[in-house]
């Protein structure tokens, strides 16, 4: 074990500093302003530092320990030589102030980023300013209540949000003051194109979808669904969790989508980082562009005395939409974030549509695997799939809810297993439509013989008995975590032994 | 592409495995009404040599300011990270995890993050700090809808929040777009000619939810008057701090003299400027304010053998769980930042954070010296202390000053007309870790050489 805490030497500092140009003594500072107890934070040499960080890391799983088939976060590699672009002194020790003759790479690479996702996504207009979906989704809704409200359609208080629904569109669209209103899903996650005929009227503002859903189900009545709301005069939003599936085959625009976030750290390789950073872009249709946070980038021919600095025959600049919303970051969005996936996207081009191909071809071909090895086990009356469905996309859905049934073995507890095989688990009950829900990515940069095995160890698993089952995992750094002994005994620092 | 997929060139045996023969059938599903006709219109794929070759001739035309002599801050400062930092924080165990909601193999961020906790926790002086949120404009228009949440039933100024007429645009912004849903007032703080808060202004606030002030504010001034503040507003009001956190080594944590939420930009502990992303926002807060609280938070608790293990808790606040009632909607946040933000702290030790104090803010009392020598130009606020920055006013136009300085290769600060109109020719100049005096020495000489060329024209 190693805590952080625990080290405390007289003398320690894990880096030397220069000394200060004037003594500290010329310093002074308002009364009642001076700091009287340092923080009681540890004292590590480098050396302590670096081992007790190794330790930590090798009691973490990331993709590049093996494979992370948690759907709906698109676990995919995440290519080495984007860390190395991210460290260029031209990204990464640049500042937002900066004036724009300063900037001119970073403004070119933004405007070809605005224009390569509003090409994918078949939108007119990108911003790169929110930093992560939620956000993206926050922006939009916002962007799209000041269009209504320009327009005077102040009677429109109102989103619709399915109950298969990522939380964060209901949380996003109640953080811009709308009212939710949450219609039910057919049993394999799909619209129920009568349930939103119900609800929709000249009070709905938005409908937040995604599609594929969270089933990993393609919506083909999607543009229906768009008319019924576009006839009431509302706004289609495109939740772009799921777009890994769609690249090049379909677009939201084509969908009738008036909005749309994308997730850079899903579909385009920023690294998840534990949690973040992320990225959450939007794109909108023209007669939302004016509302969008500022500033966006855009370009004209370069004037002759530019031509020195500028990076090509354009000079790139910053511009405000006319109506904007004004920010929802102070700066200019994770710029370090969007040159890695600048670099990824790089290297499909043209080609992403085969990055999309791959995913859903993976997805599919884990899906038959797992039914043919549970199969040959003689364990498939274990599982089923969680909807009825030809294909599925880049994600697809079991119920483990027939071995609950025979056995008393949960999703969570197969999850568990799979943890001391040496894989991170599927997404767990979620969609809460499908009971006992396993939701499984595998993502396009997943080996065949991967996946084979993958399925191979997912079948051993189901033979399991229950009461080992239960007891999983026993393989990993620590073994059941109580989540409820964490939420009753709050214990949110280190606490100090005078505590 | 090619090394991105293992799966090229065996489609026909996976497909076959599912009795289909091409990649089409996987997409019947998909109506032809909404099929995408041709290529994308995108340029051809290119080699991870051909990418970096691209990178390094576009982000090489930046100016990145370590290749000239910055004064330019304004709420990102430039700090020296160490090269542990970098190199841990890339270790792909972290870097390629996602959000642990398998605990039994997370422990690593979760405890990495718990410490986090605990090292902002000791720095701002408040019990609970949260693993981060986007950066520390979302932080502070978070912690304003936070108050109203936790004081509003109680409040004589139903719905309203008092904030410092000094925030930059930018951050306010923020703010209004954060507090609009919930129909939040922003009303706002006046200060004084000498830069600090004017106390009958506060007094105005007094029976609102909550009151945000930075401290330095942003024209770097340190603000004794903030300590008395708790006191004017009372227990029915957040006092929200916003801080440069590096001044912390020296400058009282806000949580000592009363704040109940404490926020901030973390970038100067752990993360270059980056152009102002990714970077971490800190959220620090007050027992009350707990469960009303955004963003994720870490528990540490006992696996089923009793051992020590950590979770995410008090997850019933969040979008997942509570969705349209959840306290924000954040869910990706800045986690691998907030860690190199850790491990930054770490290598400090406390007598490390003080000595990287002393030198942010011996490089700003240097430059005021040296500057208050140059003769045409004044400082509004020189009877201050000041951490980081402070302004100057120039005797012509601040962006005929930038632009001069920049063609002798100096940065030379920002250009305060920009926040505040009126402020015709102040500009602001920062000093950090990275201030040599020899930079110093040089903006005296061509500050005094840009005035001389406005005397020649007059």
């Amino acid at each position: 074990m190693s805590h952080l805490f625990d080290h405390n030497g007289a003398k320690g500092q894990g880096y030397s500093q220069p000394a200060p140009v004037l003594p500290a003594s010329e310093i002074s500072l308002p009364s009642g302003l001076s700091r009287k107890e340092l923080p009681r934070w540890p004292r590590l040499s480098e050396p302590e530092m670096v081992r007790h960080y190794t330790w930590l890391s090798k009691r973490n799983f990331g993709i590049d320990t093996g494979f992370y088939p948690l759907g709906s976060c698109t676990m995919k590699h995440n290519p080495r030589v984007n860390e190395v672009i991210a460290q260029i002194p031209g990204i990464a020790d640049i500042h937002p102030h900066q004036p724009e003759h300063h900037l001119q790479g970073l403004l070119a690479i933004y405007y070809e980023m605005q224009y390569m996702l509003e090409v994918c996504a078949g939108m007119d207009q990108v911003t790169l300013q929110p930093v992560a979906g939620a956000q993206g989704e926050f922006t939009a809704v916002r962007c799209i209540q000041e269009y209504f409200r320009l327009r005077g359609e102040d009677q429109r208080t109102k989103v619709i949000v399915p109950d298969s629904a990522h939380g964060t569109n209901p949380a996003s669209a109640a953080m811009c003051g709308f009212e939710i209103v949450e219609i039910p899903s057919r049993v394999d996650g799909r619209i129920d194109l009568d349930a939103l005929r119900a609800v929709a009227d000249d009070t709905i503002a938005v409908m937040m979808i995604t599609n594929p859903n969270t089933l990993g189900l393609f919506e083909e009545d999607i543009l229906e669904a768009s008319s019924i709301i576009h006839d009431v005069g509302g706004q289609m939003y495109y939740d772009g969790a799921n777009f890994n599936a769609i690249l090049g085959i379909t677009s939201p625009g084509l969908m009738g989508f008036d909005a749309v976030h994308f997730n850079l750290h899903k579909t385009f390789s920023q690294p998840h980082g534990g949690g973040g950073p992320g990225s959450g872009p939007i794109g909108v249709k023209s007669h939302l562009a004016d509302f969008l946070p500022g500033p966006l980038v855009g370009k004209r021919a370069a004037a002759s005395d530019e031509l020195e600095t500028a990076v090509d025959e354009n000079w790139y600049h910053w511009y405000q939409p006319t109506h904007t919303i004004g920010k929802v970051q102070q700066w200019h969005g994770n710029a370090g974030a969007i040159i890695r996936c600048w670099a990824y996207y790089r290297r499909y081009g043209r080609g992403l549509r085969t990055m999309s191909e791959h995913a859903v071809l993976n997805a599919n071909y884990l899906r038959h695997a797992i039914h043919k090895a549970t199969k040959e086990a003689g364990v498939d009356s274990l599982v089923v799939d969680g909807a009825e469905a030809k294909v599925a996309k880049h994600e697809f859905t079991l119920s483990l809810a027939p071995a609950k049934e025979a056995h008393g073995i949960s999703a969570m507890d197969v999850a568990k297993g799979l943890l001391d095989m040496g894989y991170m688990a599927p997404t767990v009950y979620f969609p809460l439509v499908v009971p006992e829900c396993m939701m499984v990515e595998p993502t396009e940069t997943e080996s065949k013989d991967t996946l084979d095995t993958f399925a191979t160890h997912f079948a051993e698993v189901l033979q399991v008995d229950a009461e080992t089952l239960h007891a999983a995992p026993i393989t990993t750094p620590v073994r059941r975590v109580d989540e409820v002994y964490a939420a009753r005994n709050l214990c949110l620092r280190h606490p100090y032994d005078d505590e | 592409m090619v090394d991105q997929l293992p799966n090229l060139g065996r489609e026909a045996e996976m497909l076959a495995a599912m009795g289909m023969t091409s990649i089409e059938e996987l997409f019947a599903d998909i109506p032809s009404e909404v099929r995408m006709k041709g290529d994308l219109p995108l340029p051809p794929p290119q080699s991870e040599e051909e990418i970096l070759s691209d990178a390094r001739r576009l982000l090489g035309s930046n100016v990145a300011l370590g290749e000239r002599v910055s004064f330019l801050g304004a709420g990102l400062y430039r700090n020296y990270v160490p090269a542990a930092v970098f190199q841990l924080v890339t270790r792909g165990e972290f870097l390629t995890a996602y959000t642990p909601y398998q605990p039994e193999v997370s422990q690593g961020m979760l405890q990495a993050m718990w410490e986090f906790q605990t090292l902002i926790s000791e720095l701002v002086g408040l019990p609970i700090a949260n693993l981060s949120l986007y950066d520390g404009s979302t932080a502070a228009a978070e912690a304003l809808t936070c108050s109203v949440r936790v004081h509003t039933r109680k409040a004589t100024q139903k719905d309203t929040v008092y904030v410092s007429e000094l925030t930059p645009p930018d951050r306010f912004s923020v703010m209004e777009n954060y507090c609009q849903g919930a129909e939040i007032k922003i009303k706002l703080l006046r200060h004084l000619d000498d830069g600090t808060l004017d106390m009958d202004s506060v007094s105005e606030a007094i029976g609102s939810c909550g009151v945000y002030v930075e401290q330095p504010n942003p024209l770097g001034l340190l603000d004794g008057g903030v300590t008395q503040l708790k006191e004017i507003l009372g227990e029915h009001t957040a006092l929200i701090v916003g801080v440069q956190p590096v001044s912390l080594g020296l400058v009282e944590a806000p949580g000592h003299y009363g704040a109940d939420i404490v926020v901030g930009e973390g970038q100067p502990l752990g993360s270059p400027i980056t152009g102002g992303g990714p970077i971490y926002g800190i959220f620090a807060c007050s027992k009350p304010y707990l469960r009303l609280m955004p963003g994720r938070i870490v528990g540490r608790s006992i696996d089923v053998d009793g051992k020590t293990a950590y979770c995410l808790t008090l997850s019933t606040r969040e979008q997942h769980i509570r969705r349209h009632r959840a306290t924000s909607n954040i869910c990706t946040n800045e986690t691998l930042i907030a860690l190199m933000g850790a491990m930054h702290m770490a290598l400090l030790g406390p007598e490390g954070l003080y000595d990287l104090a002393v030198r942010n803010m011996t490089a700003c009392l240097m430059g005021k010296q040296k500057l208050a020598t140059v003769e045409g130009i004044q400082m509004p606020h020189s009877n201050g202390d000041h951490f980081n920055e402070f302004a100057i006013q120039l005797p012509g136009s601040t962006q005929d000053c930038l632009e001069y300085l920049d063609a002798v290769g100096i940065v030379g600060g920002f250009n305060l007309a920009s926040w505040y109109p009126t402020r015709t020719n102040w500009l602001l100049v920062t000093f950090t870790d990275q201030t040599q005096v020899q930079d110093i020495d040089l903006l005296v000489k061509h500050l005094s050489g840009w005035i001389s060329t406005l005397e020649v024209a007059a």
